[in-house]
């Protein structure tokens, strides 16, 4: 599904920053990848290089088999709208819309008519737990709920990928324990391929694979064996 | 703590240097257009007062009959009076040469025996042929020029020059070229002198004379001989010093000056809602900054003054740059306001560049700094109370912000309806100002409501955007919906300039139909020959000796003689129409309120009453019925009022004698239209030749049929309301600055939803019809505000203002069809102001955009 071959960042002009170094990294489809690694270790620069918000500045990768680089700037959008679903630490909530208005957003964005994409995120709104919610506002729910709403967003359109950024970063932990067992059970539901970049070792641990990032190299990886039907 | 908060301020201007370009300039505009005009109507007026001093030269009293001319019999009685040394009979024409690019030259007819004592003529003594006065005076034909003229025409000593006069063209000979000082200056340059008896002849003065200057005797006060000359003279005549005669001619202008002040407190109110939509704004993106210092120990105050110190700097450099370009609105805008002076009131100036006013510079300096802290003061208030604990949250944290409360819905409401209810029931003599104050707490109303009034807008919009603009179109009104005030500043300030647009549109349109309607009505002779292809010359007038001539023509029924001139009335002036009643009455059907038509025809061509406009009746509280008392060059006269009638041609309204009464009293036989009733079956535009071939090779005249009278007329209520079109470009160009500001700023402030909605999937081009369909929004609820607000504002031009400074309420009458052509107008102009914008936040980063650290 995702395939890193040889891809390397660095920001800056005059004093270079290496963000990555030389990453060669695999995700079958279906799989559940942690990321993890102290703060400046590279996570997120990983993150934004699969999703396509930025470029690598070497190296290629390929989302179920279409290599980044060739698109244009459009074309990686499209296919962030059609296959990659994103969650975000921070929520990234529109203040402005409604719990529904904004799961619908991204069929919104997609052309669907507003009628269309209200009984989707509707059913999925309903899927995770806030079906309650759905005229609130983001300051009107609490931090796990924003999460609930950011995570339908993602799977609003049956993603083939779903990238999580520290997921559960801004939750306390019984909540952000809550939003791992949703994701788990999605993930068995839809069979998405989940990249997660975290620091939390319970993140991690309902993941197939953690990977760890220091200085931008890969420095570790290890398999985790589920047992069956638990996570 | 005052300096850590200034570098604070300055690192934010480092990052926004776009807003605070654009805040400046919304500050620098107001100031300008306010400086501007403010220096355009003091270089008009001085530009009057100046050619009236330089005319009067060393005179320090003027006699003058309004504009009607006097009695020569007059001079005596001045010149007997003690404690005068000096007293000069004068006329004053501007005629027309027979040069094709010069058409106007100022013509003075002075006595040059006693003359040269009174103005500084400064000949250019080599070429003056006037050594002897007396040669001067015993050539009839014999004529000064400026050396300005002079030049320009290649004249010199015994060059011929060529006249229209009031009884033909003709020939005059250049005696003589003065210095282009003093006198010399006048008008441009375009001046000439000629003898003051041949030009009683040759403009059809008769034995009149149109002013005596007079100079006092050493040891006797000028305040002595004004009121002893008061004494001895008849009761029309008016004595004046030079000084306060410029004044009575800027009363004539004062409408116009008034219109011109209004545009630039327009601009300044919109440069009020610039400011205040920039430091919105600026609260709104430095939220979380405000947060950190509230909670590393900055109190309220202290935040409150780093955004009004910066509005204070901020409104000192856009007030100095305001400052430097008014200067430049002030030079093109006095020169439009020269020629409207000219072509209107016929009022002659001397050009004059414009004059640098310190005094106005101070004041306009010290209004776009309280505008500028005007508009900064509730942001400042707002961010100083802002929650520190929520302020450091993230932006789903925030809340929603609050609309508006119920007392201030309630405060708006009852703002608004106090202030209609005042500029309708209060009478017109509490004056302008108190007027505009409660057209102020309107707009002050109606800007407490907007927030209020830009949410239900944007709901009422939401289902039309999304069906036609998608989920860009949603997504643009939503943000409207739930930050009405963000968008509110821009509205207001669109709101203002379009209501602005409207009711002047509105108002322009409604007086038009009432001109038509009048002229409908009053106009209706089939020919018409006027003086000049203004309203009126004030100067230049026909004799009756060419209404005969005209009035032989085998396809003219009758001929009617038409006297416009203004008379002295109660301290102020009024305009006077002589009119051959007769024929005046049968042609005017039952436009007359008062006495009967039976009475009128027998009481008005006999001199024995008059009719008044409905403007005058309501200066003066002269009804029909009432005593009419007029003071003439010759006595005192008084006469009953018959009846009012519609008559638009004066704001200080008018009086309509018959024409015998009128030269019995006021000695005056001068013409200023002839009015042609043409034989069944004739011609119109066959006549319309004839009369043009008759009149062409010697009087100076436009000749109209009745059609071409009323376009002729249509086109100078066009031109008085020229200056209005002019505002009208300022206000939307003000409006348009207001849109591109707020949404360079909304880009910015939104750029974490923008980031968002990209990181989610959407295009460029999908940001960029957001951002565009937003502009659309904005240009949509404006103009649908701002027609709300012109609705007032018309009826309260059109009620209020019409009535306290010309005397007569003009129709109400609302231009829909302004208002709708406008949207497509202003709705362009929006998306084009959003262009830059839009490709802005469509180019932005996302990384960036969602703030990634």
């Amino acid at each position: 599904m995702i395939q890193l071959v040889n891809v390397s960042k660095q920001y800056g002009n005059g004093k270079l920053v290496h963000a990555l170094r030389n990453v060669d990294l695999q995700v079958a489809r279906g799989e559940r990848l942690a990321v993890m690694g102290p703060s400046g270790s590279g996570k997120s620069s990983l993150l934004h290089l699969v999703c396509g918000l930025d470029e690598p500045t070497s190296g290629s990768i390929t989302i179920d088999g279409v290599e980044l680089s060739q698109l244009a700037d459009d074309a990686r959008t499209r296919m962030r709208r059609d296959k990659i679903g994103m969650i975000f630490q921070t929520f990234n909530l529109l203040p402005t819309l409604t719990a529904l208005e904004n799961i619908a957003l991204p069929l919104r964005l997609q052309g669907l008519r507003r009628r269309e994409t209200r009984e989707r995120a509707f059913t999925l709104l309903e899927r995770v737990g806030l079906k309650d919610r759905a005229t609130h506002r983001p300051d009107e729910l609490s931090g796990g709920e924003r999460q609930r709403v950011a995570i339908a967003r993602a799977l609003i359109f049956h993603p083939a990928l779903l990238l999580g950024d520290e997921p559960t970063g801004n939750l306390d932990s019984a909540t952000g324990a809550e939003i791992l067992d949703l994701l788990d059970e999605l993930h068995r539901e839809y069979h998405t391929t989940l990249l997660m970049v975290t620091h939390n070792a319970m993140a991690a641990a309902i993941c197939d694979r953690v990977v760890t990032l220091r200085d931008g190299r890969i420095i570790h990886e290890e398999r985790i064996e589920h047992q069956r039907g638990g996570s | 703590m005052f300096s850590a908060l200034f570098h604070i301020t300055l690192r934010q201007w480092q990052q926004h240097l776009l807003r605070l370009a654009l805040t400046t300039l919304g500050i620098a505009l107001g100031v300008a257009v306010f400086f501007g005009i403010r220096t355009a109507n003091a270089t008009l007026l001085d530009s009057l007062r100046l050619t009236v001093e330089k005319v009067a030269g060393k005179a320090t009293l003027q006699v003058t009959a309004g504009e009607s001319g006097f009695p020569e019999e007059i001079l005596d009685k001045v010149r007997t009076t003690p404690g005068v040394q000096l007293a000069e009979p004068v006329i004053e024409v501007i005629a027309h040469t027979s040069f094709a690019d010069e058409g106007n030259l100022l013509v003075l007819g002075v006595d040059t025996a006693g003359d040269q004592q009174l103005r500084d003529y400064q000949f250019d003594r080599s070429q003056t042929q006037v050594a002897d006065p007396l040669v001067f005076l015993a050539q009839p034909n014999s004529i000064l020029v400026s050396r300005a003229f002079a030049e320009r025409h290649g004249l010199k000593p015994g060059s011929p020059m060529i006249l229209f006069t009031s009884i033909g063209k003709k020939d005059f000979v250049v005696q003589g070229v003065f210095q282009p000082t003093g006198m010399g200056e006048v008008f441009g340059g375009n001046i000439a002198v000629m003898d003051v008896y041949a030009a009683q002849v040759v403009f059809n003065r008769g034995h009149s004379f149109d002013r005596i200057d007079v100079m006092n005797s050493p040891g006797v006060s000028v305040e002595a001989v004004q009121q002893r000359l008061r004494t001895e003279l008849p009761s029309g005549l008016e004595v004046l010093r030079p000084e306060a005669r410029g004044q009575t001619l800027e009363n004539t202008v004062t409408a116009m000056r008034l219109g011109m002040l209004t545009t630039s407190f327009v601009a300044l109110l919109v440069g009020i809602y610039i400011i205040f939509n920039s430091f919105s704004i600026s609260v709104n993106q430095r939220w979380k900054e405000i947060g950190i210092l509230r909670a590393v120990g900055a109190e309220r105050r202290n935040v409150i003054w780093m955004f009004l110190g910066e509005a204070l700097l901020l409104g000192a450099a856009g007030a100095l740059l305001g400052i430097a370009g008014g200067f430049y609105i002030a030079a093109a805008a006095s020169k439009v306001m020269g020629e409207i002076a000219a072509s209107v009131y016929g009022s002659v100036s001397t050009p004059r560049p414009a004059v640098f006013r310190f005094d106005y510079a101070l004041t306009s300096f010290a209004l776009g700094l309280c505008a500028s802290l005007l508009g900064a003061w509730f942001p400042a208030r707002a961010a100083s109370r802002l929650d520190p604990i929520l302020a450091l949250h993230n932006i789903e944290t925030r809340g929603k912000e609050t609309v508006l409360g119920t007392a201030r819905i309630v405060t708006g409401v009852f703002l608004i309806g106090i202030s209609i209810a005042l500029v309708f029931w209060s009478p017109t003599r509490v004056g302008m100002t108190l007027q505009l104050f409660y057209a102020v707490v309107t707009l002050l109303g109606l800007t407490i409501l907007l927030p209020k009034l830009v949410q239900w807008s944007a709901r009422a919009l939401r289902p039309l955007m999304d069906w036609a603009g998608g989920s860009e179109g949603a997504l643009a009104v939503d943000a409207m919906i739930q930050s009405p005030r963000r968008s509110a500043a821009t509205v207001g300030a669109l709101m203002v300039g379009l209501m602005f647009v409207f009711s002047t549109g509105a108002y322009i349109q409604s007086y038009r139909r009432m001109i038509d309607r009048w002229m409908g009505q009053m106009i209706n002779a089939d020919i018409f020959v006027a003086t000049s292809a203004m309203l009126r010359s004030t100067t230049y007038h026909f004799s009756e000796a060419t209404g005969q001539e005209i009035a032989a023509l085998p396809e003219v029924k009758r001929l009617e003689n038409v006297r416009f001139t203004s008379i002295p009335f109660h301290g102020d002036s009024s305009a006077l129409i002589a009119i051959e009643m007769d024929g005046f009455l049968a042609r005017a059907g039952d436009a007359f309120d008062g006495a009967n038509r039976k009475t009128l025809l027998d009481l008005l061509p006999k001199g024995k009453g008059a009719l008044v406009s409905r403007n005058f009746s309501l200066r003066w509280g002269i009804r029909a019925g009432d005593p009419l008392k007029l003071d003439t060059p010759t006595g005192p006269l008084e006469l009953p009022v018959l009846a009012l009638v519609d008559d638009y041609r004066s704001e200080k309204g008018t009086i309509f004698l018959d024409r015998a009464l009128y030269k019995r009293y006021w000695g005056d036989s001068a013409v200023d239209f002839f009015d042609i009733s043409l034989k069944p079956g004739a011609d119109r535009a066959a006549a319309k030749r004839d009369i043009e071939r008759l009149t062409s090779s010697t009087i100076h005249a436009f000749v109209y049929t009745n059609a071409e009278f009323k376009k002729w007329v249509s086109s100078l209520v066009d031109q008085f309301f020229l200056l209005n079109y002019m505002q009208l470009v300022v206000a939307v160009l003000v409006s348009m600055l207001g849109i591109v500001n707020t949404l360079i700023i909304s880009v910015s402030e939104r750029g974490r939803e923008i980031g968002i909605i990209r990181s989610l999937g959407g295009l460029r081009s999908q940001i960029r019809k957001m951002v565009l369909l937003e502009a659309l929004a904005i240009a949509i609820i404006g103009v649908s505000i701002g027609a709300l607000a012109g609705v007032l504002s018309t009826q309260f031009m059109a009620h209020t203002v019409s009535l306290v400074l010309a005397g007569y309420e003009v129709p109400f009458y609302f231009p829909w069809m302004l208002i709708l052509s406008s949207l497509p107008v202003v709705a362009v102009g929006s998306v084009l102001a959003g262009w830059w914008p839009a490709q802005r936040a469509a180019r932005r980063r996302v990384i960036e955009a969602i703030g990634y650290e």
